[in-house]
C-alpha cells in the first residue's frame, strides 16, 4: 500500500489512513495578551507511548518577537502533490494573526527540534498586498495560498495571499472578494472545482474582543461562499441566517470525488451541511443543533459555542468541540443528512461538568482538536484566542492552557479521555501559556486534500 | 514646543520625553520600556493602556467600545499625546477592559463609535 516514489503524504484517503502511528505533534502556544512579556512559540509534543518523554513539550522554538498571536498553521505541500516527488512535506507555515508575520519553520531536518528557515514580515505583506491578519493556510499543487482576514487597516474582507514555493509573495491569490463580507476558513475540493469559504468578522472588530451586540449590526459573518476555484473568484453565495451565525471552520469529505462539505456556525452552534444535488445545484440543510444550556448565575442560557469541527479521514466520523459548554462530541454521518450522536466527553467550560482531567484544572473549554489519521486519538487544547479568553475565561492568565487526549472507538463510535495524556502548559519554563492548534508530521485530518 | 512628559504610574512613576508627533508605543519601546503589541495598526486591542491624567489623539483607533474608552483605555500604537500624560501600562492596566459579553451587555451609546447611539439622541 505504502507508496514510497513519489512526493509527500498519500495517494488517497484509505492509504494515509494505514500510515504509521504519529509520534510528535507540533502545537503553537502562546504569550500573547497574557500579561508574559516573551514570544509565542512552536512546541514539540512527544506522543509515542514507549518513549520516556511521553506526554511532554521536548522542545520550543521561539518567534524572534512579541505579539504575534500565533494561531493556525499548514504545510507547504500535503497529498495535493503526491504525484510530485520534488515537493517534501519539510516546512510548516505559522501565522500571527496580530501581527500578520509568516514563520516559515523547518520540521523536516529535524522533525524533534524545528528550527526557523524565514520569516515574511507583516509590514511587507501589507505594503504588497493590502492584507493583514492571516489564518488558514492551504498548499495548492505547488503554490500556498493562507487566507488573509483584513486589508492592511484591519477591515474586512481581506482576501487571499499567495506564496510560492519557494515562500515569496506572488501577491493576492483571488481575482475577485465579489460581494463577501468577511474572511475566515476555506477548504478546496479541486474535482469539483469549488472552494467554500466561512466568515468570522474584521480583524477590527474580533480581535479586541467578543461584543455580543455586534452580532446583531451585523459585524460578524453568517454566510458561507462556493468559489469558481479556477477562476479565483466566488460564484454563489448561501444567506445562512440565524442558522449560521459566525460559521468557522469549512471541511470538505476527505473523499476528492464527493461534494459533501460541512461548517460549523459558531454562535448558533449548529452544523450546517451541503451538497450537490443530481442537477448539480448547490444545497445546505442544518444537521446538527446543539440547544442553549442554563447556567446558575447567568441571565441567558450558555450557547455551546462551536469553536471547531473535523472529520475523520473516512468521512465517517464528525467531531465537533462546544468551547463554551465543556464538550466534544463524535457523530456518526455515514448519512450525512442525518448524524447520529456517538460519542460525547466533557473538559473544562462554563457548566462545571468536568472542572479537572487527569490531574489538571482545566481553564477554557475543548478548541482546536486533531485526529490521528487512523482516527483513534484525538488531541484537544483550550485555548480560542488571547483576547476571548480573557473574556470568558480570565483564570487561564495564571492556570494556562492544556492539552488533553480523547481515545476514539471507530468501530461502534465513542470516546473516552486518556487516562494517562495531559500536558500542562500552567507549568511551562517561562510561565502559563495557552495552546491552539496542532499538526503531525506526516499530516493529519485537516491537511490534505486529494486533487 | 514638541515633547510632552509621559509618566508610568505602574513602572515606579518612570517618566519619559517624547515626541508629539509620534505614536506611544513607538517613542516609549524606543526608549527601552518593554510593552505588549500585536498589530499595530490601532484594531487588536493588545497595546491597551489606562490613561490617568492628560490628554491624547487616538482618532486611528479600531479597538475599543465606548465604555472602554469611558474607561480611559488609550490604544497606544495609534495614540499621540496632546499634553503631559500619566499611564498605567501592560496587563496590569486591563482589569476592566475584558468583560463577559453575556453577563454584562453593551448599552447602545456603550458600542464602538461607528455603530453606537449617541446618548442625547435617546429617548
Ligand atoms: S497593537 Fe494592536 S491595537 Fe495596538
Amino acid at each position: 500500500m505504502t507508496n514510497h516514489c513519489c512526493g509527500p503524504g498519500y495517494a488517497s484517503p484509505a492509504e494515509a489512513m494505514t500510515a504509521p502511528r504519529e509520534k510528535l505533534l507540533y502545537t503553537i502556544a502562546i504569550y500573547t495578551g497574557t500579561g508574559i512579556q516573551k514570544p509565542d512559540y512552536l512546541c514539540t509534543i512527544d506522543v509515542d507511548p514507549e518513549s520516556p518523554t511521553y506526554s511532554q513539550v521536548i522542545s520550543r522554538l521561539q518567534m524572534p518577537g512579541i505579539g504575534d498571536e500565533l494561531h493556525h498553521s499548514g504545510w507547504n505541500a500535503c497529498s495535493s502533490c503526491h504525484g510530485d516527488a520534488s515537493m517534501e512535506r519539510k516546512y510548516l507555515i505559522v501565522p500571527g494573526v496580530r501581527s500578520s508575520n509568516l514563520h516559515i519553520v523547518d520540521c523536516g531536518t529535524d522533525p524533534r527540534n524545528p528550527t526557523l528557515f524565514k520569516v515574511i514580515d507583516g509590514a511587507e505583506i501589507k505594503a504588497r498586498t493590502n492584507l493583514s491578519a492571516p489564518h488558514t493556510v492551504h498548499c495548492l499543487g505547488s503554490d500556498i495560498i493562507v487566507s488573509m482576514l483584513g486589508d492592511a487597516q484591519g477591515n474586512a474582507p481581506g482576501g487571499y495571499l499567495q506564496l510560492s514555493k519557494e515562500f515569496e509573495i506572488v501577491g493576492r491569490w483571488e481575482n475577485s472578494m465579489g460581494s463577501i463580507k468577511f474572511g475566515y476558513d476555506f477548504w478546496y475540493q479541486p474535482r469539483h472545482n469549488v472552494m467554500v469559504s466561512s466568515e468570522w468578522a474584521a480583524p477590527n472588530t474580533f480581535m479586541p474582543g467578543f461584543d455580543l451586540e455586534e452580532v446583531g449590526h451585523l459585524k460578524y459573518g453568517r454566510e458561507i461562499h462556493f468559489w469558481d476555484f479556477e477562476k479565483k473568484e466566488p460564484k454563489h453565495t448561501f444567506y445562512l441566517g440565524e442558522d449560521g451565525l459566525i460559521p468557522l471552520e469549512v471541511r470538505f469529505h476527505h473523499n476528492p470525488d464527493s461534494s459533501h462539505g460541512f461548517v460549523g456556525a459558531a454562535l448558533s452552534a449548529n452544523i450546517i451541511h451541503w451538497w450537490k444535488d443530481a442537477a448539480g445545484d448547490w444545497q445546505w440543510e442544518k444537521i446538527i443543533d446543539v440547544g442553549n444550556e442554563p447556567h446558575p448565575e447567568w441571565p441567558i442560557p450558555i450557547p455551546g459555542v462551536i469553536s471547531v469541527i473535523l472529520l475523520s479521514m473516512d468521512d465517517r466520523y464528525l467531531y465537533l468541540c462546544n468551547w463554551l459548554h465543556g464538550d466534544i462530541r463524535q457523530y456518526d454521518i455515514s448519512d450525512p443528512h442525518n448524524a447520529k450522536l456517538t460519542g460525547q466527553v466533557w473538559m473544562g467550560g462554563l457548566l462545571g461538568h468536568a472542572p479537572e482531567v487527569n490531574g489538571v484544572k482545566v481553564t477554557g473549554g475543548p478548541q482546536m482538536i486533531q485526529l490521528s489519521l487512523d482516527g483513534k486519538r484525538l488531541y484537544v487544547t483550550t485555548s480560542l484566542f488571547s483576547t476571548w479568553d480573557n473574556q470568558f475565561y480570565p483564570e487561564i492568565r495564571t492556570n494556562g492552557g492544556c492539552m488533553l487526549m480523547v481515545n476514539c472507538d471507530t468501530e461502534n463510535g465513542g470516546m473516552e479521555i486518556d487516562p494517562l495524556f495531559v500536558v500542562d502548559f500552567g507549568k511551562e519554563p517561562n510561565g502559563p501559556s495557552r495552546c491552539h492548534e496542532t499538526r503531525y508530521p506526516g499530516g493529519d485530518c485537516t491537511s490534505d486534500i486529494w486533487a | 514646543m514638541t515633547n510632552f512628559t509621559i509618566t508610568l504610574a505602574n513602572q515606579g512613576g518612570a517618566a519619559f520625553d517624547v515626541d508629539r508627533r509620534k505614536p506611544l508605543l513607538q517613542s516609549l519601546r524606543e526608549q527601552g520600556v518593554d510593552l505588549p503589541y500585536g498589530c499595530k495598526y490601532g484594531g487588536c486591542i493588545t497595546c491597551a493602556a489606562k490613561i490617568i491624567s492628560g490628554k491624547v489623539d487616538q482618532k486611528a483607533q479600531r479597538a475599543l467600545n465606548n465604555r472602554q474608552i469611558n474607561n480611559g483605555y488609550i490604544i497606544l500604537c495609534v495614540a499621540r499625546p496632546m499634553s503631559d500624560c500619566t499611564l498605567e501600562v501592560g496587563v496590569e492596566s486591563h482589569d476592566k477592559l475584558y468583560r463577559n459579553p453575556f453577563l454584562d451587555p453593551l448599552a447602545a451609546h456603550e458600542l464602538k463609535a461607528d455603530i453606537a447611539t449617541p446618548l442625547e439622541d435617546k429617548k
